[in-house]
Formats: structure tokens, sequence, C-alpha cells
């Protein structure tokens, strides 16, 4: 009968590198970001939404996205997590993780919600769940990325 | 469909977080030989392998299944569509019966996970790098997102999230396989440590490793042996971006569309028109007790605003059908393989075979998918009637 103490384990390690090819329509999203500072969406000719970020094609439809069309700077927020546990490789908490619908876009936009103490996780949920208006709020140098922003909640 | 298409044999691993005697070739080895045996079926026989594993960078390692080679010399796919793997698998196998182009396939997954230091780095790889994956999301904060989504919506408390999952730690007391054997009341959840509000780490699925196996056959095969017919069987998927499923008149993001389609097409195969009464067993893909929440109305068990009162229902209705007899995926969660396992424990219900966790008179049974940020649904009705 082997024992655990028989059994054998090896160490292993995935680490490779990447580079990521964004495509043409996600290519001049990230230039509106860092070079106006403004959020863009792709309206799809056939359903008519506004799809944001921008996309190439309406999956819903499958038909090639229309005229760019700029959305925000404020919205609702749609939901939230306040991210409470740290998790290897990912940033330490409290983190606030939401999606919002910016004014003029038809879908909901993933980001983080800053410029709120989350550390009343209660509290910050209670708030929250009251769908406040949110803003784009972009750092002083866009780098074309989708950090460029994030949302900050609209006060008063 | 040409043929009707019944499970004969079934083989499971035990599920739980090391598997460290088994090499994962040996830990499918053993799955198969079990489901051969259960069947009373030689390898030889067997005309097609379908083999389901999700990403490879859960185990780290590339193409898995290929290390155990099945019945070498017949044909092999494999299969990965994330969280519905295990079932995409075995329907691909179902398929492959029902044509005529095999008379007995057999249908296994693997999860090897327990070899991953951890699992939430690797989640967030599935997400889009243009867009999103830049951001924390993982399996549990886009179950939180959700949570706090029915909170807000439906009225559910964390306290109705804590009842689910002492409900599901409950039964798997009685399930050998279950990684988890702990008797945790909604008070041991709730007080267990937030991980991405409104989610406490009891409520969260383990991260398990195991794999199971079915035999599938044709009529003729089956002839006059007890079988759990599948007698209804789809898949359906959905947009991608998580975004996009908010603001739109078929359904938001929590109303699993791509499981209201899934059912509403196998459950007029099965001849299904009442659930809530035709149903006896149902074994959810939910590996969070929102999970769980969102499929109550995708199956047509009670209206989305009824879901928190249909919680409490559970425990006093006792015409209602029984969820997740074996403790579902938060006692076990090994990700490649759980949408199969839920085929296996409805079949093992269906077939009287299930132990310590037979619910009595089963007749039909259901078992749910649910995969890539609920992007895929899929739905099995088994029943131990030959479909007509």
């Amino acid at each position: 009968m082997t024992t655990a103490s028989d059994l054998i384990t090896i160490k292993g390690n995935w680490s490779f590198d990447y580079t990521y090819f964004a495509g043409e329509t996600a290519s001049r999203f990230f230039k509106e970001l860092r070079e106006h500072k403004r959020v863009m969406g792709t309206r799809c000719p056939s359903c008519e939404r506004v799809l944001v970020p921008a996309r190439a094609f309406c999956d819903a439809c499958f038909c090639r996205t229309g005229d760019w069309v700029e959305v925000g700077p404020q919205g609702v927020l749609e939901t939230f997590t306040v991210i409470t546990a740290a998790f290897p490789g990912l940033p330490e908490p409290p983190v606030v993780l939401a999606y919002a619908t910016l004014d003029g876009a038809d879908t909901a936009l993933v980001n983080l919600i800053t410029g709120l103490d989350a550390s009343d996780v209660a509290g910050t949920a209670e708030r929250l769940m009251a769908q406040p208006r949110v803003e784009l709020r972009f750092i002083d140098e866009p780098q074309g990325r989708i950090t460029d922003f994030s949302f900050e909640i609209v006060q008063g | 469909m040409s043929t009707r298409v019944g499970i004969l044999g079934v083989g499971q691993t035990s599920y739980r977080r090391h598997h460290a005697d088994k090499s994962s070739a040996e830990l499918i080895f053993e799955a198969v030989e079990a489901a051969l045996r259960d069947a009373d079926v030689d390898v030889a026989d067997v005309d097609v392998v379908l083999a389901g594993v999700a990403p490879d960078a859960l185990a780290g390692e590339n193409s898995v299944e290929r290390t155990a080679m099945i019945g070498a010399g017949k044909p092999l796919l494999r299969i990965n569509t994330g969280g519905v793997t295990g079932s995409s698998t075995a329907f691909a196998g179902a398929s492959y019966v029902a044509s005529g182009r095999a008379r007995i396939a057999l249908v296994f997954a693997l999860e090897r996970m327990g070899q991953a230091t951890t699992s939430q780095q690797v989640f967030n790889t599935i997400f889009d790098p243009v867009y999103e994956k830049d951001f924390p999301l993982t399996t549990i904060t886009m179950a939180a997102l959700r949570a706090s989504m029915l909170m807000r919506m439906y009225g559910y408390t964390e306290r109705h999230w804590a009842s689910i999952a002492s409900r599901n730690y409950r039964n798997a007391l009685r399930n050998p396989l279950a990684h988890i054997h702990r008797d945790l009341s909604p008070e041991d959840i709730l007080a267990s440590p937030l991980l991405a509000w409104p989610i406490h780490r009891f409520e969260a699925c383990p991260m398990s490793e195991g794999a199971v196996a079915l035999v599938l056959a044709s009529e003729d095969v089956i002839g006059d042996r007890d079988a759990a017919w599948m007698q209804g069987f789809a898949s359906r998927s959905d947009a991608y971006a998580m975004g996009d499923r908010f603001h739109r008149p078929e359904g938001t993001l929590v109303d699993l569309l791509s499981l209201q389609l899934a059912a509403k097409q196998a459950y007029a195969d099965a001849g299904i028109d009442d659930p809530r009464r035709q149903l006896d067993v149902v074994e959810l893909y939910s590996p969070f007790s929102s999970a769980e929440a969102m499929t109550y109305p995708a199956l047509g068990l009670t209206e989305a605003h009824d879901g928190p009162a249909f919680v409490e229902a559970q425990e006093v209705d006792l015409s209602l059908p029984r969820f997740n007899p074996s403790g579902g995926p938060q006692a076990a969660n090994p990700v490649s393989a759980t949408a199969m396992v839920r085929i296996a424990e409805c079949a093992l219900q269906v077939l009287e075979r299930a132990g310590d966790r037979q619910v009595e008179d089963v007749r039909r049974a259901v078992a749910t998918g649910q995969g890539g940020a609920t992007q895929f649904s899929t739905l099995c009705v088994l029943g131990s009637d030959r479909p007509e």
C-alpha cells in the first residue's frame, strides 16, 4: 500500500509572453480614449443598439456595425461587487468592480469604481444598491488602454 | 432523431482537492473503467470516444485527454465549451448515437485543477484581453455581480444565498463522492469571510478534481435492459459580452436566456409542460447560490420575482422537485466534468443506483449546464421510460 509520503509531486510553472492584437475597431476606441478622453460606441444598423465599448460587429444580429457615437460622460450603475479577498495576480482589495450604462449607450461597460472608500463593505454595498449616477474619471496621461478611465459616483 | 438514446453506464472517481495518488491519465482510466463495467460493455464495442476538458491552464497540461488513450483505433474528439464542457461532450456522444453514426459512444470529462496553485488567476484569462482582462473578472466576481443584481431586482438577501448553500452541503453528506462533507448551517456560511460582496467563502464552490464517464447506447443495443433515457437534450449560446445582456427585452443578464431556450426545446422533446410537477429531481450547475437562483425561472419553476419565496417553499412543499441530491457544485466542482456529473447523477437517480442519496420514485430528472459567463447553457431530461 502506498502512503502519502511515497507519492511524488513535480513542480511546474506556465509562464508565456503574448502580444494581443486588439484589431482596428478597438484600436480606434483606444485612440479616442488617449487623444480625446472620450468613450465611443458603434451602432448596429440592424438592432440600432449603440454597443460600448466599440465593436466591429453585433453578435446578436450577425452584422457589421456602422456609425461611431460618443457616449457618457455620465451614466447609471447597473451592478457591482466589492472584492474583499486577495487572490494571487489580482489587485489588492478592497476593489469595487461594476457595470455601468453610459448615457447614449445601449450596453453596459465593465470597469472599477474609484474615489470611494470601500473599507465599510456593507455601507458601500447599500449605497451602490441604489444605482447611483456615475461619471467617467480619466487618468492624467491616458495610454490608450481600457484602464485609462474608471467610474466615480456623481456627488449630490 | 433516428434512434432513441439511453445511458447504460456511469463511472465517477471521487471529487476532491487533490488526487495525488493518480496521474491525469489514471483518473480518466478509473472513471472510464467504472462506466464500462457499470454498462457491461467491452471497450472493443465502443464506436466513438468523446473527451471533455476545459481550459488546459487549470491543469497546466495541454490536451491531457490524449494521454489516456481510450480504445485506440476509434475516432476521438475533444470538446471545450467552458463550464458546459461535460454536457456538450455528452450531447455530442448522444448525437452520434441518435444519428446512427455510432451504436455505443463513450464520453468522459476530466478536471485536474488540483494541480493549479490558484484558479482565479487562470479564470481571469478566459476574459477578453482587449476590453476585459485588465479588471479582476473571475468566476467569483462574475457570480457576485449577478448576485447583487438579483438582490436589487428580486429581493434576494444574503440569507437566501446561505440557505441554498446550506441545503446543498447537507445533501452532500449522503454523497460519498462529494468533495465537501461538512454540515454547514446558514449561520456558518454567513460567518465565513467575504470573498466579494455578497459572496462568502462557504457559499463559493471548492476547487475539485476528478473524472466522470458515461456509456451512451442506441435503442437496439439497450434492448430490454435498464437505461436512463435521454428524453430531451438541448444546448444554447448567448452574446459574449455580459454588458450586452443588460438592456434587452428578451431578458437581462440574470434571466439566463440561453437556459430558457434550451429548456424550451428539451421540455418539448420530452413532453414536459408542467415542470414543477413533472420533474422529480433537478441537478443544477450552480457553483454559487445566485447561479442556482437564476435557473428557477429559466426552468419554468417559478416567476423571477417569486424566486426568494420559492427558495423558502422548497423546505416545506414536498411536491416540488428535489434540488441537487448529490450536493451539487457547491460541494464538488470539477469544472470540466461538472456538467457531465450533473447528467451522471440524474442517470443514477433514474436508474435507482444513487445509494444513500437516492430520491424515492424518480421518473424524470433534469440536469443543467452553465458555461462561459452564462454564455452557454445546456439542459438534459433523463427518464426511466423509453421516449415514445
